[in-house]
């Protein structure tokens, strides 16, 4: 019997409306898939391998214990190869494509600045560390929370550090001519001048200058008693470094974390120079005085020897960040379901989310979640497994 | 304060006349500017990093590896980025040309490289002192390649043909010069003085792909302020040069250094276009 168009309608509606109707007792079951964007491979690979180490033992654990209300979670990765464009062709994929619940990432800003306002409008629940001040917006993108500081919270504790724990008034302010350097002076300076510092020096040097002893003697003939590097450039910072060694000049260094990181330290002349420099951390996942750490940060240390996850070549908070965000989006879908709407109401409600790597709150009207009090100031060559001593002068 | 200038200074000027002697090498063959000149002390400094560092070998083997890996590099951009236009010199097109070989290559080495500067390893092993060897090495390096070139011009038979080469092409071609030859020689000893730059300046500079910009930007006004193809005068302008971007820093700083020498660049140029040394070029018309 030869089909008729109107039959062939009819029975396409029919096998429609019977998919449409049974999908629900499918979806009881079947995965719960969260978008994922790390930069897992480029030039700013590095964070992205260490907060995947995180990410995954999480997935495991969550998946391990039932999942959530009895459904597995399922990463849908891709990499952005530390590159804008790929992150965006990574995000679209994921919202139209793979049709995810929730995304988290990017995890560098560059490619966040890309992402955010694409996954605005696609109305995807997004959860990202990056720390640019605009990369969240209640009001721009209700459905975009950080579970990290923002460089406003970076350069208050690097400030308060300087200030009210050194005492220091008298203080350098440098950095390089980057986007991210430029804005980090731009911002900070105002905030060291409200808190009564006297700003001696302030300058944007390019970071391939290979002699920076013109700055530091100006620095030092203006009187500063603390110098402050914002520059992600290892180079730059070294040069910042050995030129005070050099000088035989006693201030302290108080900057980015880049400042303790294994590339700056293989730049040192000598590596007594990497004394008196204090990067930026945070407090959970650090050691206090006689090489203490927090209870949970302990457990959570035992679970990653257990899961033999490398840290020779990492950093604790990294792998903290990584592991925390995938049981915050877990916590939300356990209580809300998988619904966008509903995870962002229960996002802007939580309150005090008890991550390794840091307390998590969001309000309606606040969606930067990481506390101020938890960022603080570490010793550069205290590297230990990952972590690093508090700076001098926190107390207990 | 003063001798701190002179010192870092001088050796930095000395890098950015031996990058301004790349280009003149290179133009003198071909009547091309190579924007690789850069790139290649870049590549000077990351592979010195690479072979002596982190492969462990010798300092000279290093040494000599880097100088064979530029000359190769001069060669390649020679057949890649000038041969193909050089029929049609007066378009210009060797800007993009070359730009764009340097772009690629300065790329292909944030991937593979990094972008962080690594560390370049003490050639020498000698305390640090005032007079420290990351200041005369590159000091070094330039009397060394400038009285090489001197003599080797002077006194060889290649080195008069390159001279031949440099002054009539048509003229020398006539003579029975092996015109492409000669030119993917001069590329290929560009390319050794290039990297002989990034190596003896690599303790300054550092191993770092970011370099390369830098280089072909400074390493340009020594050619254009003394004169192109005049390599004298591009060893007194990059000393100049040198001297005076480290007085900026000191007086000015910051940002407004490199304000400071573009300023003097070109109200140089405005006062004297064919740069402090160099004399009109009578033109056919």
């Amino acid at each position: 019997m030869p089909l008729t168009r109107r039959q062939a309608l009819a029975s396409a509606g029919a096998a429609a409306l019977a998919s449409g109707l049974a999908k629900p007792a499918i979806a009881a079951n079947e995965p719960i898939r969260v978008g994922y964007l790390p930069a897992l491979t480029g030039p700013s690979s590095s964070t992205g391998i260490g907060i995947n180490r995180g990410i995954q033992l999480a997935v495991q654990e969550i998946n391990a214990a039932g999942g959530i209300n009895g459904r597995q979670l399922e990463l849908i990765t891709r990499d952005t190869q530390s590159e804008p464009t790929k992150a965006v062709n990574g995000a679209a994929e994921l919202t139209h494509g793979e049709k995810v619940s929730v995304v988290f990432g990017p995890v560098n800003s560059g490619e966040s600045l890309a992402v955010v306002p694409l996954l605005a409008r696609a109305k995807v629940p997004q959860v990202h560390p990056c720390w640019v001040d605009t990369l969240t917006d209640p009001k721009k993108y209700p459905m975009c929370f950080r579970n990290a500081p923002t460089n406003q919270q970076i350069g208050a504790a690097a400030n308060r550090y300087v200030v009210e724990v050194l005492k220091r008034k008298k203080v350098a302010v440098i950095s390089d001519t980057t986007g991210y350097g430029t804005a980090s002076v731009n911002a900070y300076v105002p905030m060291l001048k409200t808190m009564k510092a006297d700003v001696v020096y302030q300058g944007n040097v390019d970071a391939a200058n290979p002699d920076l002893r013109p700055e530091l003697l100006r620095m030092q003939s203006a009187g500063a008693e603390a110098i402050m590097p914002w520059s992600v450039n290892a180079g730059f910072l070294s040069r910042i470094i050995n030129t005070r060694g050099q000088m035989g000049w006693d201030v302290p260094i108080v900057g980015q974390t880049t400042l303790g990181s294994g590339q700056t330290k293989a730049l040192l002349e000598k590596p007594e120079y990497w004394a008196k420099v204090y990067p930026n951390n945070f407090r959970p996942v650090c050691y206090a005085a006689g090489g203490k750490l927090t209870e949970r940060t302990n457990e959570f240390l035992g679970r990653l020897k257990s899961a033999k996850i490398d840290m020779g070549d990492t950093l604790l908070w990294w792998i903290a960040l990584g592991y925390d965000s995938p049981r915050l989006i877990a916590q939300a879908m356990k209580a809300v379901g998988t619904e966008p709407d509903k995870i962002v109401g229960y996002l802007n409600q939580l309150k005090g989310f008890p991550g390794v790597y840091g307390d998590i709150s969001f309000t309606p009207d606040q969606h930067d979640g990481y506390p101020d009090e938890q960022v603080v100031m570490v010793e550069a060559n205290s590297l230990k497994d990952g972590a690093f001593n508090l700076a001098p002068g926190y107390g207990a | 304060m003063v001798e701190s200038i002179v010192l870092s200074g001088v050796a930095i000027g000395c890098i950015y006349a031996l990058i301004g002697v790349t280009y003149n090498v290179m133009f003198s063959a071909s009547r091309v500017f190579s924007f690789t000149a850069g790139t290649l002390g870049m590549l000077g400094g990351v592979l010195g990093s690479l072979f002596i560092a982190q492969w462990g070998m010798p300092v000279v083997v290093g040494f000599l590896l880097a100088l064979a890996a530029g000359a190769l590099f001069g060669i390649v951009t020679e057949i890649v980025a000038v041969r193909p236009v050089l029929r049609s010199l007066d378009q210009h097109l060797y800007v993009l040309s070359t730009l764009a070989l340097a772009l690629m290559v300065q790329q292909f080495t944030a991937i593979e490289w990094g972008t962080e500067s690594r560390p370049f390893p003490r050639l020498l092993d000698l305390e640090r002192s005032a007079f420290d060897q990351q200041f005369w090495l590159p000091m070094a390096a330039c009397i060394v390649a400038i009285i090489g070139l001197d003599l080797f011009h002077r006194h060889t038979l290649v080195g008069r043909a390159f001279l031949a080469i440099a002054e009539d092409t048509f003229a020398a071609r006539a003579l029975g010069l092996p015109e492409r030859s000669l030119r993917m020689a001069s590329f290929a000893l560009a390319g050794a003085i290039g990297a002989l730059a990034g190596f003896a300046g690599g303790e300054m500079l550092l191993a770092f792909f970011g370099n390369a910009p830098m280089l072909t930007f400074y390493g340009f006004v020594p050619v254009a302020l003394g004169g192109m193809g005049n390599n004298r005068g591009a060893v007194v302008a990059g000393l100049l040069l040198g001297l005076f971007q480290q007085a900026a820093n000191f007086l000015v700083g910051g940002i407004f250094a490199s304000v400071a020498v573009f300023t003097v660049f070109i109200l140089v140029l405005l006062a004297r276009p064919e740069g402090l040394a160099g004399a009109t070029l009578q033109r056919r018309v």
